[in-house]
């Protein structure tokens, strides 16, 4: 499979994984080596597969919401979310706006903490684990305000199919203020600490750079395609939720490398604030659940519908037989296709860049096994 | 040459020294002392199943509908009931609930049409056993019985 | 303390599923705009149905067809991004799966999906050429279903260990056996399922 090496030295072939801190999770990657360089990798996956998509298969539709929270666990929220407009969209249900604007709210929450679990761990795999600790900080008020809300602080279950099965709590409104107007000035400190610094800059800059027509030859999207200049968000390109009335921006790299995706990243998370503050402005009142019969069976039929989850664009692919079960349902996992592209990222680069490259995808094998 | 006197003069990472130099004070503990210090349990939080009993006539207010069995994804609760041949009610005879195999969803204190079944605040549910993982109807009611240890 | 609940147990939700009747037909619309035309221009009869369901359009071809047809909606139209491959099981059809391929074109923000039917131990060809991204998502067909993809680089087991005998997501394995066996295997006792 490799070239020529170099000197003809014999080909080392490294294990990197499946317990291994930096592959944030049960990851295992062979790598081939000619000395420091890497000339080749392969990803073994699968070591978290649980088969949801097979259970889906012998669950009802709300029984199956529950297990979506447990593929992205650090940003459960958005797959719920995925899922239950997905099974509207299949129903034919319309969701209150109330409804609508809490869920982007929340998930909007919920990005920014994937966000911070990401910028704290790849942080540490570089080096500097002080980032790890204030990105955990912060993010522990907002699994505080999921707590308050819904009860559970990861695997939210949040959303129900048709609308919210909790109204907010009292203080909803002024912890989700009180919380952005506390963030902002944190995301600003960690650029202090990660943006100028020189080893920072040093480990990132021109390390795991994917172009543009890379990531769409490899299907990657989210903030690695935005990194490589792509303007492509679904909430803009094709809003649910009720996003496209919402004002914000869709941050872009340039050069596609593992700064410009953290500085897309560290954008995003400002651009949440923004969407957060202005769905809190405008929160009708009114109703939170949708007209849904009381047994949901869908007509037969089939539906794909995708939302721009934090790792890039996550799918719900139903098929319904017009049972109370769903056919088959398929979800389209940001993180596993995205991972595919590690190859092609880490051809060429040292070692330690591998490490780089696992942190800047922002997997969750959660999600890449299923 | 801005840029090389703060390369020399080491600003970048004098900066980032100055953001945790200020995180030295005694204010910003954020670390909690957990069994000594008890966290802050929301009122929502999604814990431990309780069945509820009418406080007054000490009653349980379960009809031993089945909706909560049927509502659940992993399919842990069991409901035994018998007719009560007087009333011709359905009355409430064993409840088990399975713990292990729970995910805290909350789909069955949804499905629950007259508030019996609830998940608590509490959070402690360890055990030695997994059949200490399983909960029946006297345990749902009264609580799990932490072991209690002599210091 | 407790008895044991896994004896009676309502098995209701845990039963595979009667074999499914012939799903009634999805009440999807005819879907005629200038892309219809030039496909059914260049693919005549290779293409039997364009339809939409709720606003999402697709087309059924032959399977031989499905590789061009991606290869020209990628060089004429730009649906230059795959976003997935999947497939679902038809126990009681003659051709059995069907394998869907969804598309995304950047350029016209728009979303199809080409959908096609082979029959069991048939070969469907690898679209790995022209999408790199297909890779994955064959093997994981593969895997799952155990469609083979003729001209795949690297046809193996992706996310289920490479002894794992069957393909889980075919509608004639259920949990229950996958489960009892696993257990009797590798750890010698009956499963409690």
């Amino acid at each position: 499979m490799p070239d020529g090496t170099f000197l003809d030295a014999t080909e080392l072939v490294l294990n990197m994984g499946p317990q291994h801190p930096s592959t944030h999770g049960v990851l295992r990657v062979i790598l081939k080596l000619d000395g420091e360089k890497v000339i080749g990798t392969e990803c073994v996956i699968g070591y978290l597969h649980r088969g949801v998509e097979k259970i889906a298969e012998n669950r009802t539709y709300p029984q199956f919401a529950p297990y979506v929270d447990r593929m992205d666990y650090v940003a459960a929220v958005s797959n719920g979310l995925g899922y239950c407009l997905a099974v509207e969209k299949l129903l034919g249900v319309e969701v209150p706006p109330r409804a609508q604007a809490i869920r982007v709210i929340l998930t909007e929450l919920n990005r920014i903490a994937s966000h911070l679990i990401w910028l704290g761990t790849h942080a540490l795999d570089v080096g500097a684990i002080t980032p790890l600790f204030y990105c955990m900080r912060e993010r522990e008020e907002i699994l505080n305000i999921f707590e308050k809300y819904c009860g559970a602080r990861l695997t939210t279950h949040a959303f129900r199919i048709g609308g919210l099965q909790y109204e907010t709590y009292d203080t909803f409104e002024s912890d989700v203020r009180a919380f952005c107007d506390m963030f902002l000035p944190k995301v600003d400190e960690y650029e202090e600490l990660l943006t100028g610094n020189r080893i920072w800059i040093g480990r990132l800059r021109n390390v795991g750079i994917l172009n543009a027509e890379d990531c769409k030859a490899y299907g990657v999207t989210g903030p690695l395609l935005r990194a490589a200049g792509v303007k492509w968000d679904l909430r803009k390109a094709q809003p649910y939720s009720g996003y496209e009335q919402y004002d914000f921006e869709i941050p872009t790299g340039t050069r596609g490398d593992s700064y410009d995706r953290y500085l897309v990243r560290i954008q995003e998370m400002r651009q949440s604030v923004r969407i957060i503050r202005q769905a809190l402005d405008g929160l009708p009142g009114g109703p939170i659940m949708g007209k849904v019969p009381k047994v949901i069976k869908p007509p037969v039929g089939e539906v794909y519908v995708s939302i721009e989850a934090p790792k890039g664009e996550l799918g719900y692919y139903i098929v319904s037989d017009g049972s109370t079960q769903p056919y088959r349902v398929r979800v389209r996992p940001p993180s596993f296709v995205n991972l595919q592209a590690l190859d092609k990222m880490c051809r060429g680069a040292l070692v330690a860049d591998v490490v780089v490259v696992i942190g800047t995808i922002d997997i969750v094998l959660g999600e890449v096994d299923r | 040459m801005l840029n090389l006197l703060r390369k020399i003069f080491l600003l970048d990472l004098i900066q980032g020294l100055w953001v945790t130099f200020r995180y030295q004070q005694p204010k910003y503990i954020y670390t909690e002392q957990y069994p000594a210090q008890r966290p802050k349990i929301a009122e929502r939080f999604r814990g431990a199943p309780r069945l509820n009993i009418n406080p007054e006539t000490g009653e349980t207010l379960c009809i031993a509908c089945n909706l909560c069995a049927l509502a659940c994804p992993e399919n842990l609760i069991v409901v035994g009931s018998e007719r009560d041949e007087k009333t011709k009610r359905k009355v409430l005879t064993t409840f088990t609930y399975d713990i292990s195999r729970c995910m805290f969803c909350g789909l069955c204190e949804d499905a629950c049409p007259v508030d019996a079944l609830e998940l608590t605040q509490d959070f402690e549910l360890a055990s030695y056993s997994r059949e200490g993982a399983i909960w029946d109807r006297q345990m749902l009611e009264e609580g799990p019985r932490p072991t209690k240890y002599a210091w | 303390m407790a008895e044991q609940p896994t004896e009676g147990k309502p098995p209701a939700a845990h039963k595979p599923r009667p074999p499914a009747k012939p799903p009634a037909a999805m009440a999807s619309t005819p879907w005629e705009d200038e892309l219809t035309e030039a496909l059914r221009a260049k693919f005549q009869d290779r293409i039997a149905e364009f339809s939409a369901y709720l606003g999402q359009k697709f087309l059924v071809a032959h399977p031989d067809a499905v590789a061009p047809i991606i290869e020209h909606l990628k060089l004429e139209f730009g649906f230059d991004y795959l976003v997935d491959i999947t497939a679902v099981d038809y126990p009681e059809r003659a051709e059995r799966f069907e394998l869907v391929y969804i598309l995304y074109s950047f350029a016209r923000n728009e979303r199809i999906r080409i959908k096609t039917r082979i029959k069991e131990g048939q070969r469907a060809a690898s679209v790995v050429g022209l999408h790199p991204t297909a890779n994955w998502l064959e093997r994981e067909v593969y895997d799952m279903f155990g469609i083979e993809f003729a001209g795949h680089p690297d046809l193996r087991r992706i996310l289920l260990p490479e002894d794992w005998t069957g393909h889980p997501l075919r509608k004639d394995s259920s949990i229950l056996d996958m489960d009892n066996r696993w257990v009797k295997e590798h750890l010698g006792i009956e499963s409690g399922q």
